[in-house]
């Protein structure tokens, strides 16, 4: 359903991305996972069409995306849910969830809200308060469910987990879930190997650029374990 | 008493007018972080537009809306044409270039009308008694459109698509792109209103200040200063401090001279930034 091949990016004269290929099916979560500064991040922003220095091919359901400009990959069906400055600070919660639903049918809109409130009620409670006043983990949810709202065929999430309390992750991941039933395909970049184990059934792991190998995050029982496991690969 | 009544009106035909130019040029510094130097010579360009229309076919409002749509449409591309290959690289180019099209405007104004001042006579001549004064009425008129454009501005931005994502673009525009919002499209927008309403105020004033190829400097510094204060990008704030910007002005003159009244005004300015700068301030807001 969606496929990434040979795909790099640059900032400036460092080449970050170095020949990525990756694939996600209809309805299926997965990983990528690695150390701080891999890469993890340049691959989603190029993939969501923010980064001009790339090239590589990325294919939505047959559909060529690269070239396209990040508004073009969006009505195309690619969402993408940002690690930070992810919603607009001085509106309200309210018309952040909305602007994801624009471009969408008048119907469509009204379920979007209601979605966004029955996955995470907090946000109800809070939808007339500006979204620069959220706790992170308030805007984190608000930027999932805004990303959602999209009804993306596949849903880029980078560090959603980041910075939650425990329960919070848990209904992150629950989210993710849920998602991946109404066969959104999901590429969730995120450090807590408790949300990939729960939320993805495979992972990538990207070492300086590259990816590494391919898991079962279920085979594992620690992120010690895991990283052993793939940079030991990579070293052999 | 009769003459601070008078004096408040003026103050509202100046501001609701300055109001119209300094938010579009507001509105494009929210959009696209840039100042637009050309806006005061898009008000002339509205002001010759009317006179021209004006002078053909003696029809006030057709001549006021040709002066709308001839500026929203040739300033909206003119400044696509010059900004878009400018927009990555640095500010200062930007700025530089609006510059240059003020300048060439101008000059091309001179060539082609000459520089003697062109006088109009207002569409409506009747007067009107606002308690013991009387008021004529077409200034009353650019109250009422000044003050209604700017409600319907702020109705837009709040409640529209197009709108709201303009506000968008303004406060991300990375998000508002991964949200399908077309970014460059919005672009346009802001440039064709933010033209426009340079426009429709230079056709609206024509008649009370007449046209001539200067008109659009005094515009364009009293806008800057405006927008400066308001907070730049803040198209509420913009309006707000113009309209305040026409009474000090007006209600000022009643007491002492121009000058001073002009000092006391950028001396009011000062005091703002100065409270301004104690708070982050935030771009296109509602």
């Amino acid at each position: 359903m969606f496929e990434v091949n040979d795909l790099h990016a640059y900032y400036g004269k460092s080449h970050v991305v170095q020949g990525i290929s990756l694939e996600v099916g209809r309805g299926e979560a997965v990983g990528l996972m690695g150390r701080n500064g891999v890469g993890k991040t340049t691959t989603l922003k190029s993939i969501a069409g923010l980064l001009t220095r790339t090239h590589g091919r990325i294919l939505l359901e047959d559909a060529d995306l690269s070239g396209m400009s990040p508004h073009v990959r969006a009505r195309r069906g690619l969402g993408y849910v940002p690690e930070a400055q992810a919603v607009f600070p001085e509106m309200t919660v309210e018309e952040n969830i909305r602007i994801g639903a624009l471009i969408q049918s008048r119907a469509n809109q009204a379920q979007c809200l209601d979605a966004a409130y029955d996955l995470f009620p907090i946000l109800s409670e809070r939808r007339r308060q500006l979204a620069g006043t959220l706790s992170g983990g308030q805007q984190k949810m608000l930027a999932l469910a805004r990303g959602l709202c999209l009804r993306p065929r596949l849903l880029l999430v980078d560090e959603p987990s980041e910075g939650l309390m425990p329960v919070n992750v848990e209904l992150i991941a629950q989210a993710l879930k849920k998602a991946t039933q109404e066969g959104v395909g999901i590429l969730v970049v995120d450090a807590s190997f408790d949300l990939v184990r729960t939320a993805c059934a495979r992972m990538y792991a990207m070492d300086r650029g590259v990816l590494v190998g391919m898991y079962r995050p279920a085979d594992f029982s620690s992120p010690e374990m895991l990283a052993a496991t793939y940079l030991g690969d990579k070293d052999a | 008493m009769n003459q601070l009544v008078l004096q408040l009106l003026n103050g509202l035909v100046v501001g609701s007018s300055l109001a119209l130019v300094a938010s579009g040029l507001a509105l494009l510094f929210g959009v696209l972080d840039i100042i637009n130097f050309a806006q005061g010579e898009f008000f002339m360009m509205g002001a010759y537009v009317l006179w021209v229309v004006l002078g053909a076919t003696g029809n006030y409002a057709l001549g006021l809306i040709a002066a709308t749509v001839v500026v929203a449409v040739g300033g909206g591309l003119l400044l696509l044409l010059i900004t878009q290959p400018l927009l990555e690289k640095a500010h200062v180019l930007v700025l530089l270039a609006t510059l240059g099209v003020s300048l060439i405007i101008q000059q091309l104004a001179q060539n082609v009308f000459g520089g003697d001042a062109k006088l109009l006579q207002p569409p409506i001549q009747d007067s009107i008694d606002i308690g013991p004064i009387t008021y004529p009425l077409y200034d009353l008129v650019i109250i009422a459109v000044g003050l209604g454009l700017l409600t319907a501005g702020f109705f837009w931005l709040r409640y529209a698509k197009y709108g709201v994502w303009v506000r968008a673009v303004a406060q991300n525009r990375p998000m508002a792109a991964v949200l399908g919002v077309p970014v460059p499209r919005v672009y346009l927008l802001a440039f064709v209103i933010s033209s426009g309403l340079a426009g429709i105020a230079g056709g609206m004033l024509a008649p009370v200040t007449s046209v001539f190829p200067n008109i659009g400097g005094p515009v364009i510094l009293n806008s800057l200063i405006v927008v400066v204060a308001g907070g730049l990008g803040n198209f509420r704030g913009a309006a707000w401090i113009a309209i305040l910007f026409g009474e000090v002005q007006a209600v000022g003159s009643m007491l002492m001279p121009p000058v001073v009244v002009e000092l006391i005004s950028f001396g009011l300015v000062i005091v703002l930034l100065v409270i301004r700068s104690r708070r982050k301030t935030v771009l296109v807001r509602l």
